[in-house]
């Protein structure tokens, strides 16, 4: 069962700021040569596989290359025809959906789940095993099983729904709402993560500050509302962070659950580069969609940090 | 009267409750069964009659059950691809928990020009994801002739900087006494790296692997890109293809036999999950990872 070890440990990045006294005794060691033989292991595969392809990619961006032959230098051409490319402004268009769907839903689902499991009470580590257990399977299962619930005439969900008096939905068939099926599935699968960084910051919290709240006659909304929120700001805002990120690469359920279809209706960036790579050998192309996706990426990230930073001065 | 209130009361308190909040506890408990119904669904599905599944009673628990969806599982090449998903997962981990646990007891504990840069350097690279690198990656390979072997399964995969990462931040926070002692009887420093300070980060080494091991365990993109023919695929590449009919994919067999391939493919990731807990929540909320 889900026991929260003392996340104790510093979550922040410890850039090497160490104490003058300490630094004085680091100089006064010699200097280990060997280090550069204990880090050649792990960092010549990463060179090779993590930091080259970034650089090759730029590279091949502005080429125009398949499998076959030389790649043949074509400048800016392959970002102008992205642009002009509706099913390219269409996945970017659609990502921006999923984003809007999936992030709040991921961070409400996760800190709900978080504060009603938080304490120890009967069969709360059960609960907690529970909501986690989705992140740790592949999107395979993922998708597969929501294909199934998804299902428009058999589907559980539709079934359920039907009690309630509405009709059924055709989730993954429809344009209209194919996005928001490959979303629930989305979210079901990544509440774990956030939940998990939740229930780590909620446990941090000092017992004697709720404590002190208690003394005082607060009831149970105050406390959450001018305590425990404002404790767990940072978390929330790297939770949204993380999320942002990851939705915006946003691949292996919609190429399991619908393959971006009907008619480009759940189509993301990734896929669509996958499908231009794979599919259409157009490497040079893919790569400049890529570039694009970083470029939005990160753009996306800084946007999120500035308003989250003006948020909390005010 | 009074005293069965008294004993609700009792009862509540040695549970560290109030009156107030059993509503919220009950909430909390309905949501995480709800949580795991698709779970349910799935393993309830796998067990059925094909005639049994798209029907339009809910029948959470069959009313006759077969083992046939599994056979019928066993009839694709999944052996194959569970031996192909064992091999790339078990020597890729290996493989990254091992350099890392180098790399980052080297970063912690060794004066050398370019460490603090080098570290950095890991940290910025978690910016970029994945994808940017895939499409080159796999130009690559296609050029030099590794589309659909193990060494492209597994190469680009080892490097993952939140095991240098785990490690580094270990040696930071833990005394050094024990490996200058070693060195002082004058072993090797890979021989003190190897006898004394791995087996001390062990709590790391465990977190490290567990995470790292379900990461390349349900890897999805690099092994779809790479596996050319059925005979390299992995086992959740593989197993997509039970996906039913939607866009391009066909349906190979129904949604009882696609749901006894996902519980087989989500058993070893659930009971690993299951057991090595601690560790996976220890190094989740240390690092905050995302595949």
């Amino acid at each position: 069962m889900v026991e929260l070890a003392h996340s104790g440990q510093p979550s922040k990045v410890d850039l090497s700021i160490k104490s003058d006294l300490s630094l004085a005794q680091e100089r006064a060691r010699p200097i280990d040569w060997i280090g550069y033989v204990f880090v050649s292991f792990f960092t010549v595969p990463f060179l090779l596989f993590n930091i080259l392809p970034v650089l090759f990619g730029s590279y091949i961006a502005f080429t125009e290359w398949s499998i076959v032959g030389k790649p043949r230098w074509v400048g800016l051409a392959n970002f102008r025809a992205a642009l002009s490319d509706d099913w390219v402004v269409n996945a970017f268009h659609n990502v921006l959906l999923y984003g809007l769907i999936i992030v709040p839903g991921v961070t409400v689902f996760g800190l709900l789940a978080a504060l009603l499991v938080n304490q120890r009470w009967p069969l709360s580590a059960l609960a907690r095993t529970l909501f986690f257990s989705p992140y740790v399977v592949s999107a395979t299962v993922i998708g597969l099983i929501w294909v199934w619930l998804l299902d428009t005439q058999y589907g559980l969900v539709n079934h359920y729904l039907g009690y309630l008096g509405i009709g059924n939905i055709e989730w993954l068939t429809s344009t209209n709402w194919s996005l928001v099926g490959v979303s629930i599935a989305s979210i079901w699968w990544d509440m774990g993560l956030a939940f998990i960084l939740f229930l780590a910051a909620l446990q941090d919290i000092p017992r004697d500050l709720i404590e002190a709240a208690l003394v005082d006659g607060t009831n149970r909304f105050q406390r959450l509302f001018f305590i425990v929120l404002p404790m767990i700001r940072p978390v929330i805002s790297m939770v949204i962070t993380l999320q942002m990120i990851s939705t915006l690469r946003i691949f292996s359920q919609v190429y399991v659950m619908t393959d971006g279809g009907p008619a480009g209706s759940s189509d993301s960036p990734i896929h669509y580069i996958y499908d231009a790579a794979v599919v259409r050998h157009t490497f040079g192309y893919a790569s400049a969609i890529a570039v694009l996706l970083f470029a939005v990426i990160v753009v996306l990230t800084i946007v999120l940090r500035v308003v989250i930073k003006e948020k909390n001065r005010t | 009267m009074k005293s069965a209130r008294l004993d609700l009361m009792q009862i509540l308190k040695d549970r560290n409750m109030t009156i107030a909040d059993i509503p919220l506890w009950l909430i909390g408990m309905f949501i995480a069964f709800l949580w795991s119904l698709p779970f349910v669904w799935m393993v309830s599905t796998s067990f059925k009659l094909p005639q049994d599944v798209m029907t339009k009673d809910i029948e959470w628990l069959p009313h006759r059950f077969t083992f046939g969806n599994y056979t019928k599982v066993f009839e694709y090449p999944i052996l194959h691809w569970a031996f192909n998903s064992i091999v790339q997962a078990t020597v890729s981990t290996g493989l990254c928990v091992f350099f890392g646990a180098m790399a980052g007891y080297a970063l912690a504990r060794m004066r050398f020009p370019g460490n603090g840069l080098l570290f950095a350097i890991f940290v910025a690279s978690l910016m970029i994801p994945a994808e940017v690198t895939v499409v080159p990656l796999l130009l690559a390979i296609i050029k030099i002739g590794w589309a659909s072997s193990y060494k492209a399964l597994i190469l680009p995969t080892v490097g993952n900087v939140f095991s240098v990462y785990v490690f580094r931040q270990f040696f930071l926070g833990f005394p050094r006494e024990l490996e200058e002692a070693a060195r002082m009887d004058g072993a090797s420093p890979f021989r003190t790296f190897i006898l004394v300070a791995l087996p001390l980060a062990r709590a790391p080494a465990i977190a490290a692997t567990v995470i790292i091991f379900t990461l390349n365990w349900n890897n999805f993109l690099w092994p779809l890109l790479v596996s050319f023919n059925d005979e390299m695929k992995t086992l959740p590449v593989g197993i997509a293809q039970f996906a039913p009919v939607v866009g391009s994919h066909t349906q190979l067999e129904g949604f009882s036999v696609a749901m006894a391939a996902v519980t087989i493919l989500s058993v070893p990731s659930l009971l690993l999950f299951f057991f090595l807990q601690k560790y996976f929540i220890q190094g989740i909320s240390q690092g905050g990872v995302k595949s």
